[in-house]
């Protein structure tokens, strides 16, 4: 992935230089060695920071709408899936077109740091990364590792349909092939299989276990209220006591208030501390969008009508 | 300091024992996570973890606390406490989370503010602590004069060597509770125990991979309220989520609130509450003294770095590395330490 890295260096360097951009949001190499953070860089001298490879998880679109009202442009680096987000941000005009460039990297997939961490020897640093199809070359100074794709991936990625940005300005790397996934749903559909109780049970469980701390919400690039109402005060809708009703009011009304906006970038199912299968929700309304109003996921393609922010007398409604 | 034995397949046996004369609470795993709470019995247990996703804190602070029920009876208003403490055992917590709740004491048991639901369920729970066998990448309590084996804090400090547990007495309570169970825990093979252990410590010692130096770090934030570092990039990346403060075995913000159950009657309770959320300063009148992340962000680490430290001599941190798991982002407070080091070092 090294030349890969050197282009989105280039590349970075040549739009702050030439003022196209003020800033460029990209990955930088983290605190452990299979993690990568957001890095923000201002100026033509800080792109050495930018980095590539199988653990740039973050969505980084999420920043897009903390600068739309900002002086200059920004660019963005996206993978496949986040450029869905921009999308969708574009769509729900949440940001302005002229003011960002999408700096797409086709994405071989993410790796789950923490199942790699659990390989590496501790302490190691990162020399370099390859894709090599079903695996990861994994080079550092405490020797070479190799991680396959079929158990160090991200779920999420397993099943990606948009490896290649389905908006980018500056393409870095080689389009990837893109496949369709006939197991995509398949554990929303093991899911529906169950009997209400059975269902009910399942969630009541997962649910119970929510801190409530709101990482999902806040790392959603398309939960875009500048006030939410879980933190409204008055009046408060919610109160901060964790329990299952008001949990479960909290899960239900997140799901829905991205329904039909939700891009399936699979960010809030990543970064939940108590492990929460928040994708499993938003994939069930992902799949009955596809059910019931053909709809694709949202963002795969621009000016897909929202499905819900559209009327067409032609729409099933079974429970009228 | 007085120690015991305990034979590892005879810990079934103790916690069953346990869990029928006090609350037990102890580690469980459910689906992937691992957290505190009341089990009833040793099956329920799950001891083979390093550091737990949420730290036992909630035994004494717990996220939601009901201080007392409310009724209003048309010209006064009866207020019921719930019952006090029930006698209870924390087993098997980790040095660093045992070692948090020694910073949490001089918080809620100042003589200027007591708080009698956090010391009521401090004098009544006994703490075995669970030595670390493993040292994670993100661990760091050796920066705080901690340690995977280190006692501080604990009745009772169980380190697993080979098929037994040296058992370190260092409370009275331990040691009652010790002598109450005295066919499970016994005197023989003490000696040598001991000395194993002190093997286990410095070999654990070795292998933390994380260099945290806090040289110069106070003296730079006392001195400095506004420091351009704080412009950074963590507060450009920092999502305000709060997982890192809820997931603290040292943090301790709360909320306290009523909770209409009807028109006359409800619950005033006290919710764990986060610094990392905009309106944990909202005034009334709508001005907020921490307005954007940067003032937020750095807040979240002058308290661990500087106020804890003015207030109670004790630094806010403890090195159980979970908010640097649990960071969306990757948000390091060891990073953020020894960057202030550096700037330290270069004004
Ligand atoms: S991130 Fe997880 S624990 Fe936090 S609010 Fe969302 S579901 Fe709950
Ligand atoms: S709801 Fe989750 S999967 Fe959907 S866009 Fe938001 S973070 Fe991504
Ligand atoms: S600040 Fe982080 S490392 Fe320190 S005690 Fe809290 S969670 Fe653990
Ligand atoms: S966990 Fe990270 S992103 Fe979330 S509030 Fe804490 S520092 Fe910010």
């Amino acid at each position: 992935m090294m030349d890969v890295i050197q282009q989105l260096r280039e590349q970075a360097k040549k739009l702050l230089e030439e003022k196209k951009v003020t800033l460029v949001i990209g990955f930088g190499q983290g605190t452990e060695l299979a993690r990568t953070t957001p890095v923000f860089i201002d100026s033509p001298e800080g792109v050495s920071a930018l980095t590539w490879g199988p653990f740039c998880a973050n969505n980084l679109a999420k920043y897009l709408t903390d600068y739309k009202n900002a002086e200059g442009n920004v660019a963005v680096v996206v993978k496949g899936c986040d450029a869905r987000s921009v999308i969708r941000l574009l769509d729900d005009n949440q940001i302005s077109r002229d003011k960002v460039v999408v700096i797409g990297v086709p994405c071989p997939g993410q790796l789950e740091w923490q199942k790699v961490a659990a390989e590496v020897k501790p302490g190691a640093s990162l020399k370099e990364t390859a894709d090599n199809g079903e695996s990861f070359s994994v080079k550092t100074d405490a020797g070479d590792y190799s991680f396959n794709k079929k158990d160090y991936m991200l779920h999420r990625c397993l099943v990606c349909e948009n490896p290649n940005p389905v908006i980018s300005d500056i393409t870095i790397g080689k389009e990837l092939p893109v496949k369709t996934y006939e197991e995509r749903f398949a554990e929303v559909s093991e899911l529906e299989q169950k009997s209400t109780e059975d269902k009910s049970a399942y969630w009541d469980k997962q649910f119970s276990r929510c801190l409530r701390c709101y990482a999902c919400r806040n790392v959603c690039s398309v939960c875009t209220c500048q006030i939410c109402v879980f933190d409204q005060m008055l009046p408060m809708w919610v109160s901060k006591r964790t329990n299952l009703s008001e949990n479960t009011m909290f899960h239900i009304t997140r799901a829905f208030h991205v329904a039909g906006r939700c891009v399936d970038c699979g960010e809030c199912d990543r970064v939940c501390p108590m492990d929460i299968p928040l994708r499993k929700l938003n994939q069930k309304i992902h799949k009955d969008l596809g059910d019931l109003f053909d709809s694709p996921t949202p963002g795969s393609k621009p000016g897909i009508p929202s499905a819900l922010g559209e009327f067409s007398p032609g729409d099933p409604e079974e429970f009228m | 300091m007085e120690a015991r034995v305990v034979n590892k397949g005879q810990l079934p046996e103790l916690l069953d024992k346990l869990a029928k004369d006090y609350d037990l609470i102890a580690p469980v795993q459910e689906e992937t996570v691992v957290l505190f709470r009341k089990i009833s019995g040793a099956a329920d247990a799950f001891l083979e973890y390093t550091n737990s996703d949420v730290s036992p804190k909630g035994c004494f602070l717990p996220q939601n606390e009901k201080t007392f029920n409310y009724t209003y009876t048309g010209d006064s208003i009866e207020i019921n406490k719930p019952e006090g403490a029930q006698k209870a055992v924390l087993f098997g917590a980790r040095p660093c989370d045992i070692k948090a709740i020694t910073t949490l004491d001089p918080v809620f048991e100042g003589e200027k503010f007591g708080d009698e639901y956090y010391s009521g369920k401090r004098e009544n729970t006994v703490i075995i602590g669970l030595s670390c066998t493993k040292v994670l990448s993100t661990c760091f309590c050796y920066a705080f004069e901690g340690g995977p084996c280190d006692g501080t804090g604990s009745d009772l400090l169980f380190t697993e060597i080979g098929d037994k547990y040296y058992v370190e007495v260092n409370t009275e309570k331990g040691k009652a509770l010790a002598d109450a169970y005295s066919q499970i825990f016994s005197s023989q093979g003490a000696e040598q125990l001991a000395k194993d252990k002190e093997e286990l410590a410095k070999k654990l010692a070795g292998e933390f991979v994380r260099k945290v130096d806090l040289t110069g770090v106070k003296e730079l934030l006392d001195n400095n309220f506004e420091l351009p570092y704080w412009n950074g990039d963590d507060q450009k990346k920092c999502l305000g989520c709060g997982t890192c403060t809820y997931v603290c075995p040292t943090c301790h913000c709360f909320d306290i609130f009523d909770y209409p159950t009807g028109d006359f009657t409800g619950a005033r309770l006290r919710c764990w509450d986060s610094c990392m959320y905009p309106e944990y300063t909202l005034m009334a009148g709508g001005h907020n003294p921490r307005p954007t992340r940067k003032e937020r962000v750095r807040n979240r680490f002058m308290h661990k770095l500087k106020y804890h430290l003015d207030r109670y001599n004790m630094v806010g941190c403890v090195g159980c590395g979970r908010c640097v798991r649990k960071c969306p982002v990757n948000i390091d407070i060891t990073k953020i330490i020894n960057d202030l080091k550096e700037v330290a070092q270069n004004a």
